[in-house]
């Protein structure tokens, strides 16, 4: 919807099956926890690389719905969190 | 690690709580407008969906089903002026560095770098989930945004769902 008032948006995304079923116009992608999008709290150099690699989709993603994996790992594997919102209603 | 399946997860989630299948948006296409300038002349706002509010506005409700609420953010409020209500992720880092959902101090500083052109005057934050009027989104709320976007005149929007 903003797209099409003719603002370009990238979407920084931690749940990819999530947003290739809904396909926004341009997503990168990080394996990282939801919560954790641009990594760990206070680490200003991981915040800056991820923020960094959104903004240079803007310019490098030419077709629509495409997305980049972003290369980086996070230190242990993870679970998904589901947060006590499920265990009250969904 | 191998990418979290989350919709088979959620699928699975709701099949086990007896709820009804729960009806994703499935996009098989998707529209994209080019950049105007280079970065370097552009200006960037942020979109949170984390429920991040600032510490002078009232909290989300986590527990609100179809609020079509999106706070203006100030682009000058200090990083450690917000509160984060949502039961739906883990936000425990976000709470002690906001930057880790919404990075908007590394937002100011590739614009002081000039890596970026500027900062919007205000970012937003709103779209919580629990919304089953699309109808409302599409025809109101992200309209609604996409007009105050322009008005102060945002070359590029970074988006953040959580």
């Amino acid at each position: 919807m903003v797209e099409a008032s003719g603002i370009p948006t990238v979407v920084v995304s931690t749940g990819r099956d999530l947003s290739a079923q809904v396909l926004p116009p341009r997503t990168v992608f990080v394996n990282f926890p939801m919560g954790n999008s641009f990594g760990q709290p206070f680490d200003a150099h991981q915040q800056r690389t991820i923020l960094l690699d959104a903004l240079r989709a803007l310019e490098s993603i030419k077709r629509g719905g495409e997305m980049i994996d972003l290369p980086y790992e996070w230190p242990e594997p993870f679970a998904m969190n589901l947060g006590s919102g499920y265990s009250k209603s969904a | 690690m191998e990418p979290i399946a989350y919709v088979a997860r959620l699928n699975e989630f709701y099949r086990s709580q007896g709820f009804p299948p729960y009806k994703w948006t499935i996009n098989d296409s998707a529209p994209l407008t080019p950049m105007r300038r280079p970065l370097s002349e552009c200006r960037i706002a942020l979109l949170t969906s984390g429920g991040v509010s600032r510490k002078d506005a009232a909290p989300f409700n986590p527990q609100a089903r179809n609020d079509l609420r999106v706070d203006p953010i100030a682009n000058d409020t200090a990083a450690d002026f917000f509160t984060i209500h949502d039961d739906y992720y883990n936000h425990a880092d976000a709470e002690r560095d906001i930057n880790c959902i919404f990075p908007l101090e590394r937002l100011r500083e590739l614009a002081a770098e000039g890596v970026i052109g500027s900062v919007a005057p205000h970012h937003y934050s709103g779209f919580m989930g629990r919304t089953y009027i699309r109808t409302a989104v599409m025809n109101e709320a992200a309209p609604a945004l996409a007009r105050k976007l322009r008005d102060e005149s945002v070359d590029a929007f970074v988006l953040v769902p959580a």
